[in-house]
């Protein structure tokens, strides 16, 4: 029983970590520009369609096709907050919103035309066959997840802490007008974010591609729990979103193994509803005054 | 009458109202003035429960202010304009003022449904609305939207919105500025009219509109208060002048920043 | 000159059955599709009560739209509840909902809610496929006969007039409530949720209060359309149709109750006319509230004004004199 719930436990982080990489991206655009980008998964399933073309029609290299597929996301995400984003500066932040809504439908009917619906099956990024440790069955494609996501956190959280862009953009986050102000590059800091946002939802949505198929709406399902994550985590804080995504992935696999996989999401927005009954804010988050 | 005894707001290290008491009679006009960032706007909003108190107690009548939520302030006789005017853009003017009215009308999901009771009220709703309207010259405009209007009727139609409830206190945050020449001589008498029938407590930087009609002035720099007095008394005062007022060149400076 | 025009549309919807018959076997289908429009449109008009004037994102509304229309199925199928019972208990079991889900989001943040309101609309299609014992799984419940206070309404004729009905009626009531009190406190939490409150207006019960009204509202369609169609199942209340309502209400204009109608028409026209190509009225939609939100903020309402603002500041031609009604 505890190998089986350990097993559990070892999918759930892997499965979370996609979740997790989801949310980061999520709340690093949200801290930046206070939006919450519903076009994330869409973008990040566009960019994995780069990937795709690059592997299928091309026979690239995987890590190529991955790196192409990140900077495919890189730009989408930029452009989308220069062209689109910076338009909408002065608008209600509802308007925002909105229009990330719409480029979520704009980019899936357009891949579906593109593509179709049909699922398209993607290789399995490392062709290592899996790992037995004692009883543990360990996936070579669940350890590239979870090296992964812990890298990019990592190399993030120094970024932001260490660097000027770092610095620049938590000063947009404190005050945007300001920012101006002071001389720092709002325009060019918000594309970072966004392209960076994006490339992160890329890194999921191609890390995924092998288990749900290459599809217009194979990021559904995880950009909602990369939502769910990043509320749990707060909605602010990059090691809440984190936490928060495995936290969810080893929920959704319990889920999964002992109640009703049809349910999870059910289930887990039962949680969240808990969640924020009691904590408004999220597990990490803390609370915000408005000023007048 | 408004009796405030260690009003305190923090935000985070900075503590923008520092254990500050303030009186406020029942009738007249007194003002609130002091350097920017002296937290003038803070204590309103403190007043009027837009932004939480970390200590102090502030009563008026036999309310307790600090333990109402937020929006029953109102009910409770207190009324406040904004600093910049806080307009409803997708409201019309009229409707703007209709909202002043919210906590004084009963109409809730039944307006729906049109029922002569809801008519009633809201009639009479409009009436008053549009007494207030005729006062500040804006009836003429009482179905534009707030952001076709100049700057100066915003600020005019954010102090009607605070005045048609008829508060025992009203709060008013520099509601001269921005205001045309032409603007401010409405403003004024209506002022003057409300300090007759309730309390209003004014932010103002203008010291010679001041004089003219305010009772008392209470002076702030640092979250605390420096002085308090009458309008004549507190342009000798030494520690305004050098707070606030200052001296010469200063003081024109000053001056003109507001 | 806008209420003639309103009487002029009400009448034409009103005859438009007779004309119908032209069409011969065509016409049952056709009404249907023009009935199924009206009850789309009362979801429409109360997605924008919550979203236009209110302010509050919900991706969720077909999920209220389920719950009406299931409560209704199964209460017609178990105790063969008629038409009008059935709406109303549709209408509270989405207004009860609405207030479970209501108060958390109330006090989230800007824009969680729009996740909460997914959530909610997921988990309602997650419910209604397992919980086949009560809702027939992906078998859907079939209705009894619709009858309205012991009359058959049966008849494709019948049930359009009923959708066309409940269609004005849904446009009175909201009209009449964005026009009183309540309907502008939340216009007013929308635009300042500080002003609101130093107003008067209590912010999180006033928020919870639109979520009710609109679930109530969309509720009601539910049942409706449980009756028109005399079938439900859960295909009809996916995630995709409550990006079509939410459709309706940005490219119609926000805040606007004619906005959400014409919203409704471009939104049921798109998808009818491109659903042989999969994706395409995804793409064609969401170009739009990208384009509606970049350039045409009002959406069609406010292009609608704009060109009659144009219009009428044009100076009359010398001589004539001009008459506007
Ligand atoms: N919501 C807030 N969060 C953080 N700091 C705030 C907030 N509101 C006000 N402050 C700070 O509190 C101090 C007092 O501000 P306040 O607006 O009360 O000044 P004021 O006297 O009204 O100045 P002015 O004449 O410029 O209007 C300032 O340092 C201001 O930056
Ligand atoms: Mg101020």
């Amino acid at each position: 029983m505890t190998q089986f719930l350990l097993q559990i436990a070892l999918a759930g982080l892997a499965q979370g970590s996609l979740f997790a990489l989801t949310a980061l991206g999520l709340v690093m655009i949200y801290n930046a520009s206070s939006v919450v980008n519903f076009a994330h998964g869409a973008m990040g399933m566009a960019a994995t369609y780069v990937a795709y073309v690059l592997i299928a029609r091309f026979e690239v290299p995987f890590a190529l096709a991955f790196a192409a597929a990140l900077v495919a996301a890189f730009v989408l995400g930029a452009v989308v907050q220069a062209v689109f984003l910076a338009r909408l500066r002065n608008a209600p932040l509802l308007s925002q919103v909105v229009v990330t809504l719409g480029l979520f439908m704009l980019l899936e009917g357009l891949m579906g035309i593109a593509f179709g619906y049909n699922p398209r099956p993607m290789r399995e990024s490392i062709a290592i066959a899996p790992v037995i440790l004692g009883d543990l069955v360990l996936r070579p494609q669940d350890v590239l997840q979870l090296a992964l996501l812990l890298i990019l956190g990592v190399a993030l959280a120094a970024f932001f802490a260490a660097t000027k862009v770092g610095l620049g953009m938590r000063a947009i986050t404190e005050n945007t007008y300001a920012a101006r102000l002071m001389g720092i590059p709002v325009g060019r800091l918000l594309a970072i974010a966004w392209g960076t946002g994006v490339a992160l939802s890329a890194v999921a949505a191609v890390l995924a591609a092998p288990t749900t198929s290459v599809t217009p709406n194979m990021m559904d399902t995880i950009v909602v729990y990369g939502f769910v994550a990043a509320i749990v985590g707060g909605f602010g804080s990059m090691a809440g979103a984190l936490v928060g995504g495995l936290i969810l992935g080893v929920v959704v696999n319990l889920i999964d193994a002992f109640l009703a996989p049809e349910l999870a999401m059910s289930i887990v927005f039962g949680l969240l509803l808990l969640v924020l009954y009691v904590r408004p804010d999220g597990l990490f988050g803390r609370a915000q005054v408005q000023k007048v | 009458m408004l009796e405030a005894r260690g009003v305190t707001v923090r935000f985070g290290g900075l503590v923008a109202v520092n254990a500050l008491d303030l009186d406020v009679p029942d009738r007249g006009i007194f003002a609130l003035v002091g350097p920017n960032g002296a937290g003038k706007t803070t204590l309103i909003n403190a007043l009027s429960r837009v932004c939480p108190v970390a200590g102090g107690t502030v009563r008026l009548g036999d309310v307790d202010v600090l333990s109402l939520p937020p929006h029953a302030a109102v009910s409770a006789g207190i009324a406040r304009s904004f600093q910049r005017a806080e307009l409803f853009p997708s409201l019309t003017v009229l409707e703007n003022l209709l909202v002043g009215l919210h906590s004084t009308m009963q109409t809730g999901l039944s307006g729906a449904l049109m029922t002569p009771a809801s008519r009633t009220e809201e009639q009479a709703a409009r009436a008053r609305a549009e007494r207030v309207l005729r006062d500040l010259d804006l009836w003429e405009v009482r179905n534009a939207a707030p952001a076709d209007m100049p700057y100066g009727h915003q600020k005019l139609l954010d102090v009607a919105r605070a005045l048609v409830s008829e508060p025992a206190l009203l709060l008013l945050d520099e509601p001269f500025a921005g205001l045309t020449e032409a603007e401010a001589p409405r403003l004024l008498a209506c002022i003057r009219a409300a300090g007759e029938r309730c309390a209003v407590l004014m932010i103002e930087h203008h010291f010679e509109l001041l004089e003219g009609i305010a009772q008392r002035m209470t002076v702030m720099d640092f979250g605390q208060k420096v002085s308090e007095g009458t309008p004549a008394s507190m342009r000798t005062d030494p520690e305004v002048i050098r707070c606030y007022l200052g001296t010469g060149r200063h003081r024109t400076a000053a001056a003109s920043a507001c | 000159m806008q209420r003639r025009l309103v009487i002029a549309i009400l009448v034409a919807c009103a005859v438009l059955p007779i004309a119908f018959q032209a069409l011969g076997q065509r016409q049952v289908y056709w009404l249907f599709v023009i009935s199924e429009f009206y009850v789309f449109a009362i979801v429409a008009i109360s997605l924008d009560l919550l979203m236009g004037r209110s302010g509050q994102i919900s991706l969720g509304q077909s999920g209220f739209v389920a719950l009406g229309a299931y409560t209704a199925a199964i209460l017609n199928q178990r105790f063969n509840v008629d038409l009008p019972l059935g709406m109303l208990a549709g209408a509270a079991t989405a207004a009860v909902a609405s207030l479970v889900l209501g108060f958390p989001a109330t006090r989230l943040r800007g824009h969680y809610l729009g996740i909460v309101t997914l959530g909610f609309g997921i988990a309602i299609d997650q419910i209604a496929l397992k919980w086949d014992a009560l809702t027939g799984g992906d078998q859907g419940i079939h209705l009894h006969r619709p009858a309205l206070f012991g009359v058959d309404a049966g008849t494709p004729v019948r049930m359009y007039y009923v959708a066309l009905v409940a269609l004005v009626v849904a446009v009175l009531l909201v009209r009449g409530l964005t026009q009183t009190r309540i309907g502008r406190a939340f216009a007013a939490i929308k635009d300042s949720e500080v002003a609101a409150a130093a107003m008067g207006v209590p912010v999180a019960r006033t928020k919870v209060l639109a979520f009710i009204v609109s679930a109530f509202l969309a509720g009601a369609a539910g049942g409706i359309y449980a009756f028109l169609a005399g079938f439900v199942a859960p295909e009809d209340f996916g995630i995709e149709s409550s990006l079509l309502f939410f459709a309706m209400v940005v490219i119609g204009g926000m805040g606007s109750i004619p906005g959400a109608i014409g919203g409704a028409v471009v939104v049921d026209a798109v998808k009818n006319a491109a659903a042989t190509v999969s994706g395409l009225s995804l793409a064609l939609l969401g170009g739009m509230i990208v384009l509606v939100v970049l350039f045409f903020p009002g959406g069609l309402k406010g292009l609608l004004r704009t060109r009659r603002i144009r219009r009428e500041r044009r100076p009359a031609p010398k001589g004539v004199v001009r008459q506007d009604a």
